[in-house]
């Protein structure tokens, strides 16, 4: 056997995992988006531009799903990174293992069972309760985007702090020492040298969890309650309840497409934000 | 130890009194008294562990005496923390930022500094710096585009362009390879020359610490155990463990069987007398040893006057000079460095010869014996 052909070889149960499993499915997806819903739903091969044509009808999915989704995973970072900074940078080590286990303990529960939790203490009986005893009537926090907000950066957060605590922990601590040693106050040690040292960090931990948000159908569907629904509800709804399985494809090609789009923008920004100079100065 | 003056000027650039530093149950500095004079070049020398990196870090103010006084240009700093010191560093894998370039590397410590230097003000100092250091042209080079070589250039650079009063280098030359680091040698003394900034250096390697110091400061256990300029403390070490870290020695053990001023004689177990300077702090009965340098023992083919009899045991030609090892009864295993004149005259001995070994009174050191 050469060479080729044994990397051939060890390449095929992936490659026949991803055929199978996402190249094949995909196609039906694509094929199915440009035809019809039978009479007792399904599908009717046909070659029409109808159900693209229908997609202002589930807008508002589009539009939440992209307003909620970054902005889901930017109040994750916002919360992560300090987070993280804290634990790999300024935590004795002995204690790190211990407090970075406490990080990843909620996922040893269902996301189902977090997000009932959540149904209650957003709730009437839990925080518009309390408000009220302190005399703030009539709050509403349940089914609305705020706790669809609240439900995704709290089950999303592990999955920010991670990547940016490995970025963190890589860096080389005798940096910040030069950094103060050459006059810098802290203040300016973490915005010149430590930040932009774990951009790599930041950069993951949003792509996975802004990926995963834009898929995300669970947790919209408990705390939105059918008010505040994701891309995902919808394609739940058209395929399992509708069946109506050509603009479902329809609804799922276009999100592919969207998701394509930003990502492929996003990491652009990375790119450069990576190989742009120190924006402090430009010498010579 | 008794506190030691500064070379010169009036307020020392820096001063250590009766410093201490612990980490945990850990001493790893204990009552170091030190002052730095303006224009001095100081290394710290000993072993790893030795307290030399602890003493350099609570001058650049990374750590905080638990006991004691830091003081710069005459102010105490102990609770000034290290970006309020006019002091930089030059650390020991160099530190530098990776994801800024060479010129930003250097301009950092000047964009730090209040009032902020013009752009244009920077810049020209940013290429003086450059060129202090031989590196004209790579301003705009990434750290990693750079060798090991032109790194320790950037860092030193990087350090001098905010004209420190004083200048820390922890083993800066470490990383480089033998060649290297003898070239950096010569270049850093120039710099210290030329740039009349005082120089704090840390090293491990006594040839290192010999060649570029004024003054020397041997450590041990977290304690000064000698200060002196490279010659004294190779001439007249305080102690055994100076004597066999600066340099290459023989030791003979034994008791001090008389003293008389800065002469003693040393008895030695097999009841042979040898006799040598020393210094204060010795007694009658104490046990003592005696160093000599293997270059200032004289090997001949006659016994001559007061020679020891010895065996050569091997002989191992190094260049500039050869190296014998030679057993003598009473003395024991004996080093004995020939220079090459002799070994050109053809007085040299092979393996097996019989020959005496002789050395000039003032060769013989008698020390402390420690433990």
């Amino acid at each position: 056997m050469t060479r080729r052909e044994r990397n051939w070889l060890l390449l095929a149960p992936a490659a026949a995992w991803f055929f199978i499993m996402l190249i094949l499915p995909l196609s039906f997806v694509f094929v199915f988006s440009f035809g019809e819903r039978g009479d007792a739903g399904g599908y009717v091969a046909a070659f029409t531009l109808e159900q693209y044509a229908n997609l202002p009808a589930r807008f508002a999915a589009f539009k939440n799903t992209l307003i909620l989704a970054p902005l889901g995973t930017a109040a994750a970072m916002l919360i992560a990174y300090p987070l993280a900074y804290q634990l790999a940078v300024r935590t004795d080590p002995k204690w790190r293992l211990i407090l970075l286990v406490l990080v990843i303990v909620p996922f040893w529960t269902s996301i189902l069972i977090r997000s009932y939790a959540w149904i209650y203490i957003l709730g009437g009986q839990g925080i518009p309760r309390l408000l009220e005893s302190i005399g703030i009537d009539d709050v509403r926090l349940i089914y609305t985007p705020f706790a669809v907000l609240i439900g995704i950066v709290y089950g999303y957060l592990p999955l920010m702090v991670f990547p940016i605590y490995v970025a963190l922990d890589r860096l080389d601590k005798r940096l910040l020492e030069a950094s103060a040693d050459l006059g810098a106050r802290p203040m300016t040690t973490f915005f010149r040298i430590t930040l932009p040292n774990s951009i790599p960090g930041i950069a993951t931990g949003c792509m996975l969890v802004f990926i995963l948000l834009m898929g995300e159908f669970l947790i919209p569907a408990l705390l939105g309650g059918g008010k505040v629904f994701f891309v995902g509800n919808a394609l739940v709804d058209l395929f399992l309840q509708s069946r109506n399985w050509a603009f479902g494809s329809a609804v799922a090609m276009t999100l592919i497409v969207v998701m394509l789009v930003t990502v492929t923008l996003y990491m652009r920004l990375i790119a450069r934000l990576n190989t742009q100079r120190d924006s402090d100065v430009s010498l010579m | 130890m008794a506190y030691d003056a500064p070379m010169e000027a009036a307020t020392p650039v820096a001063e250590l009194r009766s410093v201490s530093k612990s980490f945990g149950s850990v001493m790893a500095a204990r009552d170091l008294n030190l002052a730095i004079g303006q224009g001095e070049f100081l290394s710290f020398l000993g072993p790893s562990g030795c307290g030399k990196t602890t003493a350099l870090r609570m001058l650049a103010g990374f750590e905080t005496p638990t006991e004691g006084e830091v003081r710069i240009a005459g102010d105490v700093v102990n609770d000034q923390p290290s970006f309020q010191r006019p002091v930089n560093m030059v650390f020991q894998s160099y530190a530098l930022f990776p994801h800024l370039t060479v010129a930003q590397n250097i301009a950092y410590g000047l964009q730090q500094k209040r009032p902020r230097p013009g752009r244009a003000d920077i810049k020209a100092r940013v290429a003086e710096a450059l060129e202090t250091v031989r590196l004209e042209g790579f301003q705009d080079r990434r750290i990693w585009e750079m060798s090991g070589g032109q790194q320790q250039r950037v860092a030193l650079a990087r350090a001098i362009v905010n004209r420190p009063r004083l200048l820390l280098l922890d083993e800066p030359l470490a990383a480089l390879d033998r060649k290297l680091r003898k070239e950096m040698q010569i270049e850093l003394q120039d710099l210290q020359r030329s740039l009349g900034i005082t120089f704090v250096l840390v090293t491990h390697d006594q040839e290192e610490a010999l060649s570029l110091s004024d003054r020397i400061c041997v450590m041990r256990n977290g304690e000064i155990v000698q200060i002196g300029s490279p010659q004294e403390l190779y001439d007249r070490p305080a102690t055994r463990y100076v004597a066999d870290f600066v340099g290459t020695s023989n030791f003979f053990e034994g008791r001090i069987a008389s003293k008389d001023g800065a002469r003693a004689r040393l008895g030695l177990e097999g009841g042979q007398v040898l006799s040598g300077s020393c210094g204060p702090g010795l007694n009658v009965g104490d046990r003592a040893c005696m160093s000599l340098r293997p270059e200032r023992i004289l090997l001949r083919s006659e016994a001559g006057d007061a020679g020891h009899p010895v065996t050569v045991q091997n002989r191992i030609f190094l260049g500039e000079h050869t190296e014998y090892l030679v057993t003598s009864e009473t003395l024991g295993q004996v080093i004995v460095f020939a220079p090459r004149q002799t070994e050109q005259e053809g007085l040299g001995y092979n393996k097996g010869d019989t020959a005496w070994i002789t050395w000039r009174d003032d060769a013989a050191r008698i020390l402390l014996s420690e433990q």
